[in-house]
């Protein structure tokens, strides 16, 4: 059982949740987040902004160099988390950088709270 | 092996943990709003207990060789250094896999993501 994280863009969520339920895989929560990648922000703008030019804090917003995103988190049995990370990728794909990351983690164990059920037949 | 660090940290030190990783050269993380107690249960204010605290969490995923730094980076900007209760804490995870959606390029090494761009 895995725990499939994707950071993804905000406005690519309705897409993911119509991707993601085509794939069989209905069942995720999602997050609001702000984040960074590595330096997307203009090492230009940034310095402009420190100095005070105007121009340069509009562009930057009053977020700290911060982006809003979208988390999203599935727990999935092993055998198909190359069909969740695929569907994430091909419905976020734009090419741009921005477009996210995905991270897949070991899971432990799952419970299914209306009946008790544990291990993989919970998250099917 | 990647490593993912998840920290729970104060709110107004949110920023201050953000701009000593971009300093430290770990300029990818996400951050969002959370709410919950320690095992001080929550915070008694006069005759009000406020059982869920806001807090920000901030997510970062580093090399293994880099975890003790960037541990050590989020520690020394998120403690108030006043001894305090409430100041988080930090867990540590495995990640299996890492996928870059805009080139669609499974990771298997994380020099890109340690690195600033210049």
């Amino acid at each position: 059982m895995k725990e499939v994280i994707a950071v993804i863009r905000m406005n690519k969520m309705n897409q993911t949740k119509k991707a993601l339920t085509d794939a069989g895989i209905a069942a995720f929560f999602a997050h609001e987040a702000w984040g960074r990648g590595k330096g997307l922000v203009n090492a230009a703008v940034a310095a402009g902004a420190a100095q005070g030019y105007q121009e340069a804090a509009e562009v930057l917003g009053n977020k700290g160099k911060l982006f809003a995103k979208r988390l999203v988190t599935a727990v999935v049995p092993d055998d198909k988390v190359d069909t969740v990370v695929k569907t994430l990728i091909a419905a976020n794909q734009t090419g741009n950088a921005g477009d996210g990351k995905i991270f897949v983690l070991p899971m432990g164990d799952a419970i299914r709270v209306r009946t008790g059920e544990t291990g993989n037949c919970a998250v099917e | 092996m990647l490593i993912m660090i998840r920290s729970i940290v104060r709110p107004e030190k949110a920023d201050d943990v953000m701009a000593a990783l971009m300093d430290a050269g770990f300029p990818a993380a996400t951050k969002m709003a959370v709410a919950g107690r320690g095992k001080q249960r929550g915070i008694k204010i006069g005759e009000v207990t406020y059982d869920e605290i806001p807090k920000m969490m901030i997510m970062t995923v580093v090399a293994d060789k880099d975890k003790d730094f960037v541990v050590k980076t989020i520690v020394d900007a998120a403690r108030t250094g006043k001894g305090n209760f409430g100041d988080g804490k930090i867990f540590v995870a495995p990640v299996d896999e890492m996928h870059t959606i805009s080139s669609g390029v499974k990771e298997i090494d994380l020099s890109s993501v340690g690195e600033a761009r210049p």
